[in-house]
């Protein structure tokens, strides 16, 4: 207000007010930050993928030898110490993430469900609901260590008490390892669906119900006409987004089994991991981890455009 | 709705209540109850049965094994009447729980910190401005959420030993890498969650404070921050917990001294098994330990965590 300064260039001074009446230099800190802990490793992660990193080289990765697209040639035809190549990785990857998302897609909205209408103790419900989500991963996994214990642990119980099986089941070596793994992340991760049904439910206008039942539309003509179709939205992005999380998976993997872990729950993240940090091959890991970074850019992009920024903050 | 008929159920005079005029109240209220059943009752009720049931039991067996001898949950003997709290006590000497949970303090509540002050700082300007690449910067902060965190583990790793090398200063190990890698999460959940927020908080309040003579910093701290205090608990918590749970990160980044609570626990469980005494009952008792404070946390927070699933939560 007071004038500018003599002597001070008229540009200076512009800048100055700028700097003074749009602060944009708040975003500076944040903008920093994603670009050294996220952007720039993403950038190094596809430099290191295409260099013969190993233990004696990573030092001085900046002059490890170039080796092109060989860490992947070699990621997909070398089996690691784990014994297994990346195409098993993959497969081990999707099957995970789809059939944990086909699973808990149905009971996260059965749920949600049943659990809209009031009735006594539903807030018990609700709240007894949310602790398999909430309660840590390395819980989860240590605890399902312990109930998945050959012919002690509580599945081997349960199922020799039924008959089922004869009671002494590995569940935590060898080919039963997926399952334990799979029971266990649809145990943990279902109320991720039953929240997101639950809040989609709740985005339904009241009216609609009412409208619904005086018009005399029957329970599953009103599933079918108004509840499905409202839901639609924020179901596929739940649906989406848990697929993209299962895709990442590595702490139940990593802490439930022994290391190194059984063939059957060798995911993505394990592979890489193990790669890194048992093999110390960290061209192959990083070529790893490109690979699932490509793989997820589709899912992600498709989350990026159902959040529908534009609507929102236009 | 539910009050407004009830009110009006009061209204009605003695006489026509007990002349059953009442009917049409109550069928409206039947209607709205039969609008909000979207299942038959017995599915319903099915359905909630067996899910409690499905939940509680392992949680139950949690708890149970927690109070249970190690030889026992090692042998399988549920029935055991012999239950104790001595893995409770023995388990702080047996594995460094109290330096893990210590450390995780350190690290989480840090990054959480940095993390909210750095997203709250950014809001600021994404809120109240209008300017060329906005809109991207949002997508961006939602885009990076999606990076798995082992694409991120190797560069970091890459990065922190060279600078190692290169610089002679110690860094693995320390806690400046791994707060620094959980802002990774941190700071894009953080920002948004206050985005979010901000937005919904009316311009004039911080325009007035403007126009009093605060710059933008003062109306920031001493306007918005106040009423948006909800929101940044809300975000450090979220930003917490990443810290909490995490165990990719941690078991490369940290060392004995540094290690937190759930590398603690997880390096107690592999070495207790290789040694050929499993000590189930007291990793047990530690589970429990670890995840009360989360759960009740979240049971506190509840309300806000679906939004915070929207803006990305990182439980992998």
């Amino acid at each position: 207000m007071a004038g500018r300064p003599r002597g001070a260039a008229p540009w200076l001074v512009a800048a100055a007010r700028r700097w003074r009446d749009r602060p944009l230099w708040m975003l500076l800190p944040a903008t920093v930050a994603l670009l050294v802990i996220v952007l720039v490793p993403v950038v190094i992660t596809i430099w290191l993928s295409l260099l013969n990193v190993n233990v004696s080289t990573l030092r001085q990765w900046l002059g490890a030898p170039f080796y092109g697209i060989h860490n992947f040639i070699n990621a997909f035809t070398q089996p690691s110490t784990l014994g297994v190549t990346l195409g098993w990785s993959i497969f081990v990857s999707f099957a995970f993430s789809l059939l944990t998302t086909v699973v808990i897609t149905p009971i996260g909205m059965l749920t949600a469900f049943s659990v809209h209408r009031r009735f006594r103790g539903r807030g018990v419900v609700r709240a007894i609901y949310l602790i398999p989500y909430v309660v840590p991963t390395f819980v989860t996994a240590l605890t399902a260590r312990v109930v998945f214990l050959n012919g002690s642990g509580l599945v081997d119980k349960i199922l020799g008490g039924l008959g089922i099986t004869n009671g002494q089941t590995y569940w935590l070596i060898g080919p039963n390892a997926y399952w334990a793994m799979q029971l266990t992340e649809i145990w943990a991760t279902w109320p991720f669906i039953y929240l997101m049904t639950l809040a989609g439910l709740q985005a339904v206008p009241k009216e609609h119900y009412e409208a619904s039942a005086l018009d005399g539309a029957g329970k599953f003509q009103r599933m079918r006409y108004v509840i499905v179709p409202e839901l639609a939205g924020v179901l596929k992005l739940a649906m989406l987004l848990s697929t993209l999380f299962h895709f990442g998976n590595f702490t139940l993997a990593f802490v439930m089994f022994g290391s190194p872990p059984p063939t059957g729950v060798e995911v993505l993240p394990i592979a890489a991991y193990y790669n890194a940090f048992d093999f110390f091959n960290y061209g192959v890991a990083s070529a790893i981890a490109v690979i699932t970074m490509v793989i997820l850019i589709i899912p992600g992009y498709l989350y990026l455009r159902s959040t529908r920024l534009a609507g929102e903050l236009a | 709705m539910a009050r407004a008929s009830a009110a009006l159920e009061v209204a009605q005079p003695v006489a026509a209540r007990s002349s059953g005029r009442h009917w049409p109240l109550r069928r409206r209220k039947n209607v709205q109850g039969e609008a909000e059943m979207l299942m038959p009752l017995w599915l319903s009720r099915l359905v909630v049965a067996v899910t409690v049931v499905v939940v509680v039991v392992p949680l139950g067996y949690m708890v149970l094994m927690s109070f249970t001898p190690n030889n026992d949950v090692a042998l399988g003997t549920i029935s055991s009447a012999v239950l104790t709290v001595s893995n409770y006590v023995h388990m702080w000497s047996d594995a460094p729980l109290a330096q893990g949970l210590v450390n995780t303090l350190i690290i989480a509540g840090s990054s959480a910190a940095l993390s909210v002050a750095v997203g709250l700082l950014a809001a600021y300007p994404l809120t109240r401005f209008v300017f060329r690449g906005r809109r991207g910067y949002l997508y961006t902060l939602i885009g990076v959420q999606t990076v798995p965190g082992t694409t991120l583990l190797l560069p970091l790793f890459a990065v922190f030993s060279w600078a190692q090398t290169t610089l002679s200063v110690h860094m693995i190990g320390t806690y400046f890498p791994i707060i620094l890698t959980y802002m990774t999460f941190g700071v894009p959940l953080s920002t948004w969650l206050l985005v979010a927020y901000l937005r919904s908080v009316p311009r004039e309040l911080d325009e007035a404070a403007l126009v009093d003579g605060c710059s933008h910093l003062g109306a920031l701290w001493r306007v918005l921050f106040p009423v948006a205090l909800p929101a940044v608990v809300v975000a450090f918590v979220f930003a917490f917990l990443v810290g909490w749970n995490d165990v990719l990160f941690a078991s490369v980044f940290t060392n004995q001294s540094t290690q937190t609570l759930a590398i603690a626990l997880e390096r107690f469980s592999a070495t207790s098994e290789s040694t050929g005494l499993p000590v189930y009952g007291e990793l047990m008792s530690a589970a429990v330990v670890s995840s009360l404070p989360v759960v009740i946390i979240y049971l506190i927070f509840q309300r806000y965590l679906v939004h915070g699933l929207a803006a990305g939560s990182t439980t992998g």
